[in-house]
């Protein structure tokens, strides 16, 4: 019986956590987590077969994508991001409006001659032959970053991962430009970056997710299906697509 | 000589890649990543399989011949010498996130004294690899990126537009934005008095300074000024309509060779444009291709070009039934310069894919 429990991956802290745990309580399914911030394993009271996971988000978006767990709130630029083809693993469900942030590609402010990406793809075509280097990209999002500029027809740069404080990135001298996410725009301009008028390369929002990959049982999709069903706002039959 | 198995045809494809007047080579499997990315940038960089050493290098399962092989050819200090170089091995990608590996077989005809002559034998090889599989009218796409590079060139119009216009080629989407952008006047800026060219660089100076971006790391203020004038600049006097409505229409040509190069003739003899040498440079490789295979439908796609910038002159790609790409390649002179060498070298050559080709053999003989 333990191995049909629906698995639910919650974020495991901060903001995310507290908007997450607010959703599912408002639709009278509240999320206990007994063992404290330190613990990972909770549950939805009256609700014996979920078992509820708590997650870093990236992790939620990872596993969710392998199937590892069944359904699951993340952020919806972690699941572009985590696998190419990580969409397609994957259905959202709900989305859950909160977490709202662009991806968006950003430049040094004084950079006043970049206005939009067909700038950008200009200035890489002739960054190496000037500076004798590739034009280096910031980022967590490597894949996002190499689709959109691909889709730009952006092939001259390299990406330089950074795991934190991209924004600094270009002051620091590590990178010229980067691929950040944002929600007001203030931590940008704060590093004198300017983000490009066609530079958003998605929007963001967190979301009830369910994956594809996952290991479905009738007796698990039936489950799912009253989980969403409790929770509203989804049409019902999405399990039908599993 | 039709073989019968996949053994067969495999033998039979050994035999090609080690027939007398060639050197069948076999560059190590595992390789340093950076050549790759420093060749191809990150687009081509997301297909390859990486692992990275205990003090950071980047290394990589082989994904493709050409690269070691040119390299292994100037850093052997053969540059002068004619070298004609087959492979048949596997090579490893990843697509869609996932690892593949595949085989690959080719030619590569490094510093041919005749150029010409070199494609042409290019061609012939990828034609018998494909009828060893007995793929005998395969779909062949032509493409100019010599004739595209003459013609623009002989338009007139200014080397900044010609620039951007070259940078686009090969990528259908951004030409198609860049042409939209060209005939849609709106989208133009209204064109401005360019400012003093000190006066923005004081401005971009300022700028970078308070930002605490280093002047000298990235790029400079001139440029940053420089390129902003040029914008205005081009901005304010476009390409003439007449000219964008022609590279609209070079563009868009997809025919038979025949028909698709008169009618390049045709439009820009029309215009007042000559580029009748590199018309008939494509005209004699596509004659000697439909020569070649007389069964396989060729077509001249005037906007066919792949996205990588060392491809020069002719390229081309045959494809089978299935539409997967079974055989690509062209001419690369700039290849051997982007990687090192100091004078020009001819290149050409071709991959072709043999587990494709081995799945066409099996379709075709049930």
């Amino acid at each position: 019986m333990a191995d049909e429990a629906l698995i639910l991956a919650v974020p495991s802290k901060g903001r995310l956590e507290e908007e997450t745990r607010r959703v599912f309580g408002e639709s009278r399914l509240p999320i206990t987590r007994p063992g404290g911030a330190r613990s990972y394993v909770g549950a939805i009271k009256n609700q014996a077969g979920v078992s509820v996971r708590f997650y870093p988000a990236a992790e939620i978006a990872r596993e969710l994508i392998t199937g590892a767990i069944d359904i699951g709130v993340t952020g919806s630029d972690l699941i572009h991001e985590a696998a190419e083809n990580g969409v397609a693993r994957v259905v959202l469900v709900k989305p859950l409006e909160f977490g709202r942030a662009d991806v968006v590609v950003a430049v040094p402010d004084a950079w006043i001659d970049v206005t939009h990406m067909v700038d950008l793809a200009d200035v890489a075509s002739d960054f190496r032959y000037r500076h004798g280097r590739w034009l280096r990209v910031a980022t967590k999002y490597v894949h996002l970053t190499r689709k959109f500029f691909a889709e730009w027809g952006i092939a001259e740069y390299r990406i330089v991962e950074s795991a934190g404080a991209t924004e600094a990135a270009p002051a620091a001298g590590a990178a010229d430009l980067i691929v950040d996410i944002t929600s007001s725009g203030e931590t940008l301009q704060a590093n004198a970056l300017r983000i490009l008028e066609d530079g958003v390369i998605m929007q963001s929002e967190a979301h009830l997710i369910v994956s594809r990959a996952a290991d479905w049982t009738p007796l698990k999709k039936a489950q799912l299906e009253a989980l969403l069903s409790i929770m509203g706002g989804v049409a019902p039959g999405i399990s039908t697509q599993l | 000589m039709v073989a019968k198995t996949p053994s067969e045809r495999r033998g039979a494809m050994v035999r090609l890649v080690e027939s007398k007047t060639v050197q069948r080579v076999a560059p190590p499997l595992l390789l340093p990543a950076g050549p790759y990315l420093d060749l191809a940038g990150e687009e081509f960089g997301r297909q390859l399989l990486l692992t990275t050493a205990n003090d950071g290098v980047e290394y990589c399962l082989r994904p493709d011949f050409t690269l070691p092989i040119a390299k292994s050819y100037l850093d052997d200090g053969m540059v002068g010498v004619p070298g004609a170089f087959t492979y048949l091995g596997p090579i490893f990608r990843q697509e869609d996130g996932v690892p593949v590996e595949y085989d690959q077989a080719g030619l590569e005809l490094l510093g041919q004294p005749d150029a010409a002559a070199a494609l042409d034998q290019v061609l012939t090889f990828a034609r018998w690899a494909l009828a060893i599989y007995d793929v005998t009218a395969p779909n062949i796409r032509l493409g100019g990126v010599g004739l595209f590079e003459t013609f623009l060139a002989a338009m007139g119009i200014s080397d900044h537009w010609q620039a951007r216009i070259r940078h686009r080629f090969g990528h259908p989407a951004s030409m198609h934005r860049l042409m939209q952008r060209l005939t849609n006047p709106e989208q133009r800026v209204a064109g401005a008095a360019p400012d003093a060219r000190e006066t923005i660089i004081e401005i971009v100076t300022d700028n970078m300074l308070q930002s605490g971006l280093s002047l000298v790391g990235s790029r400079l203020p001139e440029e940053i000024a420089e390129r902003y004038i040029e914008k205005q600049a081009l901005d304010a006097s476009p390409i003439p309509d007449e000219m964008v409505a022609l590279l609209v229409e070079y563009l868009s040509i997809v025919d038979v060779p025949q028909r698709a190069l008169d009618r390049i003739y045709q439009m820009t003899r029309q215009a007042g444009i000559d580029i009748e040498d590199s018309l008939n440079t494509v005209r004699s490789h596509a004659a000697a291709l439909i020569a070649l295979s007389p069964k396989a439908s060729v077509v001249f796609d005037a906007g066919f070009a792949p996205r990588l910038d060392y491809y020069t002159g002719v390229v081309f790609e045959m494809t089978g039934e299935a539409g997967d790409i079974l055989a690509s390649g062209g001419e690369y002179d700039r290849l051997l310069n982007r990687l090192g060498a100091a004078e020009p070298v001819t290149a050409s050559g071709c991959a072709l894919w043999t587990d494709r080709l081995e799945q066409e053999a099996t379709r075709n003989n049930g």
